[in-house]
């Protein structure tokens, strides 16, 4: 699992790994049942600390994509996110913000938004997929 | 693995009104901080804000003039073998005694740590490819940093401190001395407060952030919070302006013409009131890096 | 056009101006040695009798003597080189755009010219007045000294190998000293030749600092040097073999003391002990009774000028170089502690104890050495000194042998005492204080017994007085001595520098030791058949074993590593 921790950009970094993570597995490139580096490993690997790491992996499994499990370490989950429809959108509703307020600074109107969104949805598709 | 919180663990670190003057200068002005076992604390602020002196402060070497400072729940003046045999520093000057060979200089140091882990050491010794035999004084600066780090980590202390612990290193160095710090974190129950002008390195390993200037605190929380409460924007002003508007609340502006680049502290909607009220508009927004305010607060102009 | 600013702009200028500034502090304590020295120019004139001359003569002698070498330190233009830890030139002046022979030959020049003034200054107002310089001899004596300066600086400044370089210093020493006294003989067989050899000397040391310094810019001795590479690597493999732990934090500093400070003292004993023999041998060669021992008269000055000073040697030294064991670090710039000693979890009275270990261990030490330096300058002497020694006790030459071994013990003991008022006074890591202690000790406790018993041996009104109050001095010097201790510990105890159970250690070490020295005091002065001095004995017994200085030495340190 190759990560890329960028201090200069705008996020915390935790918010930086879940948001990887979650790119990578919707992406494909990490499958239902594979195994996430352990806490000090992908703290050293990425040289941050591993409270952070461990912060984002508990956000990550509160969100559903992964499952801890004491002793085996942490898995990429099986199962879709079993969060209710409402706590789903909530929290899609904050990355909304952010792409709406920079859209609005930039001058880029609704449409134009949607059309960008259905075009990299499309990049988006897992290579089996396509 | 559970975050600290103040109330559940203690202060491994308590210092209160901490003032210290050398002289008619005030080195230390009232400062107050506290750190909590299992964090890793960043010490910020420009040369000769009064990190160094703070951290002496920490091992004993500079008696308190006002307030007090409490290591481990002791004083570190009066009692420097319970203070000092649970921790580990590393100066900013590395201060090692040239004459001795390596291995002289480690088996000096173990006599007087019970806990030290002869295999860690030598695990210690083969990674950061320190030859035993030779002398310190001919060793290179980033050799002396490892070795000086060597002898601070291979007794497993409760707390490290770091005085500039990558200053003068190269990038290979400053990679290996992060990762032998960031080990040590892992581990439970240890906690690691360094000072550092590598505010990257800082943000990527530090929980909490302590930012000096001029012997006050200015900056104390925890490192994204830090960073959450100011923002980096611009402001477009309808005509161009001979010199800097004054903002405020704002640390720094720069800029020229109609368009400025302020450093704000605060919400964003406080950001959009004071903008309104100078009469511009705010046309970009972000979360500046913690290199960004260390030098708009040190050096801008605004309050 | 300011013609003085412009010589300022200049290299020389610039040289000469950095010798005045950095040495500022300095110059005021060469003005005050001069005034020392008028003051007892002073005394000797208001004095009476010719002994006591001969002491306000020794006073203000070793007032030039100390004046002297502290000029040389100052105006030798020499630096610590931080990476190699040695005395050398300043490296930063390397990289001027100055000509090789400019940066040699200008401070030495101008070190020269300072160095002569003094000398000049010192003979003719102060010294004038004990020794007649002819003007000739003036000349001699002040080329020779210049001579033997530039040899200082250039072996400081080129040669980057520590032993080697006393090794040639004490040869140059002795050289310069056959050339002195080839003079003064007016032996024929070398008349007209001092000074052409006196030219060659200086010529020699300028070419040898021009030398060096080339060398130095070439980067000759950038690298450590391949035998002290193979000497660590030597050391290191032999060093593999032996036990790997120290036992307990105390050997691991009294091993850091040892290493760093031990030697100091017996090598430069020894090195001032090894001068005298030497010059004791060309003494008896040039003076033309070699081979013919049995003269009463040379076995006297033997002793006098040779075995005595020998004997002194460790005592002045101690007392001298005591600031430098004050220190854990010689080559650090300030007093301060270096970081690896101030942060390791070591109590200042464990701190402290190691310290006195070393010094005692270096005394002893320093005290076998000399012993060994004093038989090598009687040897040649024997059958009339262990003749005469006879008569001195009842038990014959083996009594004689078996007396020395409590003056042997004494001794070990004096210079441990110098060595601990220094230490006490130097961990302060205050320079001023540790120096004006070292000065004190010396002049004070070391001088101040002798020039005592050397008035009241001449003056006999000042005897009688002595005489009478005597036993008070010596209980008020005590109680003093005893309150002032109490006071430390105490202090000592309340900071948490030193524990109680040290204290009572040192107290009672202190009482038992000053038992027994007053009872062997008591028991030589009943066997010498003067058994009324027996109470001075005992109070000097109780009063030369250091106390005070114990109890001052973990607060002196706690000051200077909790500042």
């Amino acid at each position: 699992m190759q990560l890329r921790i960028s201090v200069q950009d705008g996020a915390p970094i935790y918010q930086q790994i879940v948001e990887q993570v979650k790119y990578l597995v919707a992406a494909g490139r990490l499958k239902p049942g594979d195994d996430v580096p352990p806490i000090r490993v992908l703290a050293e690997q990425l040289r941050i600390n591993p409270n952070t790491v461990a912060r984002a992996y508990l956000e990550l499994e509160r969100e559903g994509i992964v499952i801890m499990r004491q002793g085996f370490g942490t898995t990429v989950a099986h199962v879709k996110t079993l969060l209710p429809r409402r706590e789903k959108l909530r929290i899609l509703a904050e990355p909304a913000d952010v792409l709406l307020t920079n859209a609005r600074h930039l001058n880029v109107g609704l449409e134009e938004v949607i059309t960008l969104l259905r075009e990299r949805d499309a990049a988006m598709q897992p290579e089996s997929s396509k | 693995m559970k975050f600290p919180s103040p109330s559940s663990a203690e202060a491994v670190i308590a210092v209160s009104g901490l003032s210290r003057h050398f002289g008619a200068k005030a080195a230390l002005n009232d400062v107050s901080m506290f750190v909590s076992r299992g964090s890793v604390l960043g010490l910020v602020g420009e040369n000769g804000a009064g990190k160094t002196t703070l951290i002496k402060h920490l091992l004993g070497s500079l008696k308190a003039q006002a307030g007090s400072v409490r290591v481990f729940g002791l004083d570190p003046v009066l009692d420097p073998v319970g203070v000092l045999g649970r921790v580990g520093y590393l100066s900013e000057r590395r201060d090692l005694p040239g004459w001795m060979r390596v291995d002289e200089f480690m088996r000096y140091t173990q006599a007087f740590y019970p806990g030290w882990d002869e295999h860690y050491a030598a695990q210690l010794l083969e990674q950061f490819q320190l030859d035993p035999a030779q002398k310190i004084k001919t060793l290179s600066q980033g050799q002396q940093a490892k070795i000086g780090l060597l002898t601070a980590l291979a007794y497993r202390p409760e707390l490290l401190i770091l005085d500039e612990p990558s200053s003068g290193l190269d990038p290979v160095v400053r990679r290996d001395i992060l990762e032998a710090i960031i080990r040590i974190v892992a581990e439970e129950g240890r906690t690691v407060l360094f000072s550092s002008h590598l505010l990257d390195e800082v943000e990527r390993v530090a929980d909490h952030v302590v930012m000096l200037q001029h012997g006050r605190v200015v900056l104390n929380g925890r490192t994204e919070d830090v960073r959450g409460e100011h923002i980096s924007a611009v402001l477009a002003f309808a005509e161009p302006l001979a010199k800097a508007p004054v903002l405020a609340g704002a640390h720094a502006v720069t800029g020229f013409g109609s368009e400025w680049r302020v450093l704000f502290g605060g919400s964003h909607l406080e950001l959009e009131a004071a903008a309104a009220l100078i009469g511009a508009r705010v046309v970009e927004e972000r979360t500046p890096t913690l290199d960004e305010i260390l030098v708009a607060r040190a050096g801008g102009k605004g309050s | 056009m300011n013609v003085g600013r412009l010589f300022w702009r200049t290299p020389t200028g610039a040289m000469l101006w950095e010798i005045w500034g950095r040495n500022k502090a300095n110059f005021l304590w060469q003005a005050a040695a001069l005034a020392a020295g008028f003051f007892f120019v002073g005394c000797n004139e208001h004095g009476a009798s010719r002994d006591a001359s001969a002491n306000w003569a020794a006073a203000a002698f070793s007032c030039f003597l100390l004046a002297y070498l502290h000029l040389l330190v100052c105006c030798g233009y020499f630096e610590v080189d931080a990476r190699t830890m040695q005395l050398s030139y300043p490296r930063r002046l390397l990289f001027k755009p100055v000509s090789t022979a400019r940066l040699a030959l200008m401070p030495m020049f101008l070190g020269g010219i300072i160095t002569l003034s003094s000398f000049l200054i010192w003979t003719e107002l102060v010294l004038r007045h004990w020794v007649n310089f002819t003007p000739s001899g003036l000349i001699w004596i002040s080329a020779v000294q210049l001579s033997f300066f530039w040899w200082i600086q250039a072996l400081a400044w080129s040669f980057p190998f520590p032993m080697g370089r006393l090794f040639v210093l004490i040869v140059m020493g002795i050289i310069h000293f056959l050339v002195w006294h080839m003079a003064q003989t007016r032996a024929d067989a070398w008349s007209g030749w001092h000074w052409p050899i006196l030219f060659a000397l200086l010529l020699s040391a300028l070419s040898v600092a021009w030398l060096g310094l080339k060398l130095m810019r070439r980067g000759k001795w950038e690298s450590p040097s391949r035998i002290s590479l193979f000497w660590t690597r030597w050391t290191y493999t032999a060093a593999q073999g032996r036990r790997q732990q120290f036992r307990s934090a105390l050997a691991a500093q009294f091993w850091l003391e040892w290493r760093r400070q031990g030697l100091l003292l017996p090598a430069v004993s020894g090195g001032v002990a090894c001068l005298f023999i030497a010059v004791a041998f060309l003494f008896r060669k040039i003076s033309g009774t070699a081979g013919q021992s049995g003269d009463p008269e040379m076995a006297a000055s033997l002793i006098t000028f040779f075995v005595l000073p020998t004997l002194a040697v460790p005592l002045i030294l101690s007392a001298l170089l005591a600031p430098l064991m004050a220190s854990f670090d010689r080559f650090h710039s300030t007093g301060e502690l270096p970081v690896y000693i101030a942060v390791r979890p070591m109590s200042n009275g464990g701190l402290v104890l190691a310290k006195l270990a070393m010094a005692l261990a270096t005394s002893a030490l320093t005290c076998f050495v000399t012993a060994a330096a004093c038989l090598c300058l009687v040897l040649p002497e024997k059958g009339i000194l262990f003749s005469k020694a006879g008569l001195v006790t009842p038990f014959g030459p083996v009594g004689f042998m078996t007396g020395c071994v409590p003056v042997l013990l004494l001794l070990v003991i004096w210079t441990w005492k110098n060595l601990v008022a220094g230490i006490g006074a130097g961990l302060t890591g205050r320079t001023w204080i540790s120096v004006a202690f070292s000065l004190g000790t010396l002049y004070v406790v070391n001088f101040g017994p002798f020039l005592l018993v050397d008035t009241a041996r001449t003056n006999v009104n000042f005897r009688e007085v002595l005489l009478h109050w005597l036993t008070t001095i010596l209980i008020a010097c005590l109680a003093a001595k005893i309150t002032l201790s109490i006071t430390a510990f105490v202090l000592g105890v309340r900071r948490n520098a030193i524990t109680a159970r040290a204290v009572g250690w040192m107290a009672g070490g202190w009482l038992v030791c000053g038992l027994f020295v007053a009872g062997f005091a008591g028991h030589v002065c009943n066997e010498i058949h003067k058994p009324d001095v027996w109470i001075w004995a005992g109070l000097g017994g109780f009063l030369i074993l250091p106390l005070t200085d114990l109890a001052i030495a973990p607060l002196a340190l706690a000051w200077n590593r909790h500042r």
